[in-house]
């Protein structure tokens, strides 16, 4: 497909909007604000995928972070006592560690990049096929074990949560369960 | 000891909660009241509404609809008006400004104003019931817009007229309630055009049966006996 | 090959006489078409959502033996726009204490979450925008969305109302996504495909051949994906997050003039989505009954756009009924409170869902489709669901004869007046 102008244009668009995103995320004064810039930081990149073609991971993307990921966020900065002062937002530690921290993410993530593609563009054809399937195959053949490990995982997160808050609520409620049930 | 009752065993009893059967029962339940609550609504589809689409897709007005003892906007009959003034002394806001007096030539009394401010008015009927001559009473009429805030001074007497020395038994029979207004504020005899409005069909409307016959003044009292009566005159026409 | 390509490669054939596959400005032709179909995409909306309101209001006004709006044009059915030009009209008003950034970009991000569903719904054979090959997949992260729209009006308009209406609709579209993502899975299981067309092919245009006769599993599937979808739509009897009498509007509150008109907009235009979604997935979508999909796509001409028109009307069909029943419930069923609402998510419908997603798996694997006890369970499904359709017919007949000759004593009225007679 001759539309490869457009797609560079719509990936400097889509890196942009990520880009600006995650600006605004570590430099905004209200962390409010930074957490709604969130969005656009995970827009971008599921843009960025449906741009690669891979359709699954772009919906998942904005299915588990925005659906989820940033509402989660959102709950726990909104719930947080004094959100609106500007100086909960964004304390820095240290220049030079932060630094050193952001030298070390980028290298790892350039040596990832180019062990797995190479230096080449990758143009996606006109209708590319489904990803879904290969790759539910995939979960359910050769990763399966991480699979089930990660499901694992999820499974004793939840049964954690549930027994933190149980103790808690028990705790909280004192004697008066029976009567705080209505019906 | 006061014996106690054994309490009723309900066949609709709740089952204990948390329990298999209660989570399979609200399921049930959610259903089917959801369901009877539909069939319910979905029937009032079929059924008449009962809105009355004032002021116009009504097959009479509403004016007939109201109470007889309904409290509209007062009117005058100066007919049957002696200028007691006690109404206009028993009104609490003084809405009611009466002046009168006697013309030098015939030596008769003559009203020259009857003004009633209906903008101040709390419509509380205390000077209907004062007046013994069933000159002065409410109307059914509510519907009183005007343009202008002095208009809202309704003028009984144009120009001064003399003050009737009749007793009560001899005096012309009361005009039709609100025939008088109707001349007065053209928003009145505009309502309805389609409609014959007569004083015949508003007097012909039904009188509500919580009205006492017997609540009709003696028509031979003297002015100051009667006692205001409790319930508000009905017209000469329908007093026996 | 969806209306959009064939449109776009039409219009380079015949305009410039030029292959579509190797004419160099394709793109821009795809980018023409792809803007004409957005814009009759929102005409859709505008047309569907503004009448809506109307038809809702004058329904919710005979079942609580009201008329409604019945002043503006013939029988007020121009309601709609006074009330959409009056909000027009209305000053915008930003609170002096508003987090002015989110309060004002808060509408908009509703409006879209909502508008890019209308993308990957089939309404008809071929009148689709986009048929992606994750389209059910893309309808739920659209939506999620709008979540954080509401999210942003909420604590954008520094109103404690607004933000418990944000927090409260946040909460609940993020439980009930869980009921309604299950429930559409059993779709997609049967289907084996997440594309909204390719579901649709899977059906029929008969009910017998609709998912929802399919088997029991995906009978109780489409009852949880309807009460999931009013609780997503924040749909009464699930409308806590604008519960007038509890928050006054939710997160809406603070919103004048245009901005709230999208809100509005962004409210019915969902009610549509969840409509059609019902529709396609368990419903039968556009199928036309006895006419293949096969026959639609070889059709030439005229016929061809006949069938595309016959398959749009049905579909609209379908989900305008859906949408008349959301309608009903909202003005039948009372509102829920906040814990019923969790418990009613959690307790129940996620569980169920969970079981008939399972059990559908369970009969894929064990019933050969088209075999003997596939179609005995197709016949006494769509049984089961003609003798609920008979009982409901009987019982609104009984409550109405119930109270007919009361009526007709006291008013020497009759009390009959049907729907179509609009007083
Ligand atoms: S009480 Fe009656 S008769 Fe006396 S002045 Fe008033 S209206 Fe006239
Ligand atoms: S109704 Fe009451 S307020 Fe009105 S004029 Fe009569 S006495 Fe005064």
């Amino acid at each position: 497909m001759n539309g490869s102008i457009v797609q560079v244009v719509l990936f400097y668009l889509l890196a942009a909007l990520a880009l600006t995103g995650a600006c605004l995320v570590a430099f905004s004064r209200s962390i409010v604000h930074s957490a709604f810039a969130l969005l656009g930081t995970f827009v971008g990149v599921a843009g960025l995928y449906a741009l690669l073609a891979a359709d699954l991971v772009a919906i998942v993307q904005v299915m588990v972070y925005v659906g989820g990921v940033l509402i989660l966020i959102l709950f726990a900065v909104m719930l947080t006592a004094r959100v609106d002062e500007g100086k909960e937002s964004n304390p820095t530690v240290g220049k030079i560690p932060g630094l050193l921290a952001m030298l070390a993410m980028a290298g790892l993530l350039v040596v990832t990049a180019v062990k797995a593609f190479g230096p080449r563009t990758v143009i996606s054809e006109a209708n590319p096929p489904s990803t879904v399937s290969p790759i539910g195959n995939l979960l359910l053949s050769k990763y399966v074990l991480p699979f089930e490990a990660i499901s694992v995982l999820l499974l004793a997160v939840l049964l954690g949560a549930v027994t933190i808050a149980s103790g808690r609520m028990r705790k909280g409620a004192g004697g008066k369960q029976e009567g705080e049930a209505p019906r | 000891m006061v014996p106690t009752v054994p309490p009723a065993v309900s066949p609709h009893r709740r089952p204990p909660r948390g329990t298999v059967r209660a989570y399979f029962r609200n399921i049930r339940l959610a259903l089917s009241t959801a369901f009877d609550g539909m069939s319910v609504t979905m029937s009032y589809m079929f059924r008449r509404p009962l809105t009355i689409q004032y002021p116009d897709k009504i097959d009479k007005p509403v004016q007939e609809m109201l109470p007889e003892s309904y409290r509209g906007v007062l009117e005058v009959d100066m007919d049957r008006c002696t200028v007691c003034l006690q109404c206009q002394k028993i009104c609490p806001l003084g809405c009611i400004n009466i002046e009168s007096c006697k013309n030098p030539e015939t030596g008769n009394r003559e009203v020259t104003k009857f003004d009633i401010d209906i903008g101040l008015c709390m419509y509380c009927g205390l000077c209907a019931e004062t007046c013994n001559f069933d000159a002065l009473d409410h109307t059914r009429e509510f519907e009183a817009t005007v343009t202008t805030p002095d208009q809202m001074i309704l003028h009984f007497v144009e120009k001064p007229r003399e003050v009737t020395k009749l007793k009560a038994a001899e005096m012309p029979v009361r005009k039709h309630k609100g025939s008088i207004l109707q001349k007065m504020i053209p928003a009145f005899g505009r309502r309805h055009p389609q409609e014959v409005w007569t004083p015949t069909a508003y007097a012909a409307a039904p009188v509500p049966a919580l009205k006492a016959p017997t609540a009709t003044p003696k028509p031979a009292a003297p002015v100051a006996s009667a006692a205001p009566s409790a319930a508000d005159s009905p017209t000469p026409e329908q007093a026996p | 090959m969806n209306i959009m390509h064939y449109l776009a490669d039409l219009l380079v054939r015949s305009l410039f006489k030029a292959d579509p596959a190797t004419w160099p400005y394709t793109w821009i032709a795809y980018a023409v078409v792809i803007g004409v179909g957005a814009l009759l995409a929102f005409a859709f909306v505008a047309i569907f959502a503004g009448p809506v309101t109307w038809i809702e209001r004058r329904i919710a006004g005979r079942i609580q033996s009201r008329i409604g709006p019945n002043r503006n044009g013939p029988q007020g059915c121009l309601q709609w726009l006074a009330d959409g030009i009056k909000c027009w009209l209305k000053e915008d008003l930003v609170p002096a204490t508003a987090d002015k950034p989110l309060y004002l970009a808060a509408p908009y991000l509703v409006f879209t979450g909502m508008f890019g569903a209308f993308v990957v719904l089939p309404f008809g054979a071929h009148v689709i925008a986009a048929d992606l090959n994750v389209g059910l997949l893309y309808i739920l992260a659209v939506t999620s969305l709008v979540v954080v729209g509401l999210l942003m009006a909420g604590w954008g308009s520094n109103s404690k109302w607004a933000l418990f209406g944000g927090v409260r609709s946040a909460a609940q579209l993020v439980s009930y996504e869980v009921p309604s993502a299950f429930s559409l899975m059993a779709v997609v299981l049967m289907a084996g495909t997440l594309s909204t067309q390719g579901i649709v092919g899977a059906q029929g245009g008969w009910p017998w051949q609709w998912f929802v006769f399919r088997n029991p599993f995906l009978f109780a599937a489409f009852i949880m994906y309807f009460i999931s979808a009013i609780a997503e739509g924040n749909r009464t009897p699930f409308d806590l997050p604008e519960a007038e009498s509890e928050i006054i509007a939710g997160y809406n509150i603070e919103y004048s003039g245009m901005r709230f008109l999208f809100f509005l907009f962004a409210e019915w235009a969902n009610m549509w989505i969840m409509a059609a979604v019902a529709t396609l997935a368990f419903l039968g979508g556009w199928q036309i009954p006895g006419i293949s999909p096969e026959r639609i796509a070889e059709a030439k001409g005229w016929t061809f756009v006949g069938w595309q028109a016959l398959s749009f009307a049905i579909f609209v069909f379908k989900g305008t009924c859906l949408v008349f029943t959301i309608i009903q419930i909202r003005w039948t069923l009372p509102r829920l409170r906040v814990d019923q609402l969790m418990i009613t998510c959690w307790k129940y419908l996620v569980p169920l869902s969970m079981g008939s997603a399972t059990g559908v798996l369970l009969l894929m694997a064990l019933v050969r489709e088209g075999g003997i006890v596939d179609w005995v369970m197709r016949g006494a499904m769509l049984l089961v669901g003609l003798l609920v359709a008979g009982a409901y017919i009987r019982k609104v007949r009984a409550t109405f004869m119930a109270d007919r000759d009361n009526y007709k004593k006291m008013e020497g009225r009759d009390l009959w007046y049907p729907p179509y007679r609009l007083p």
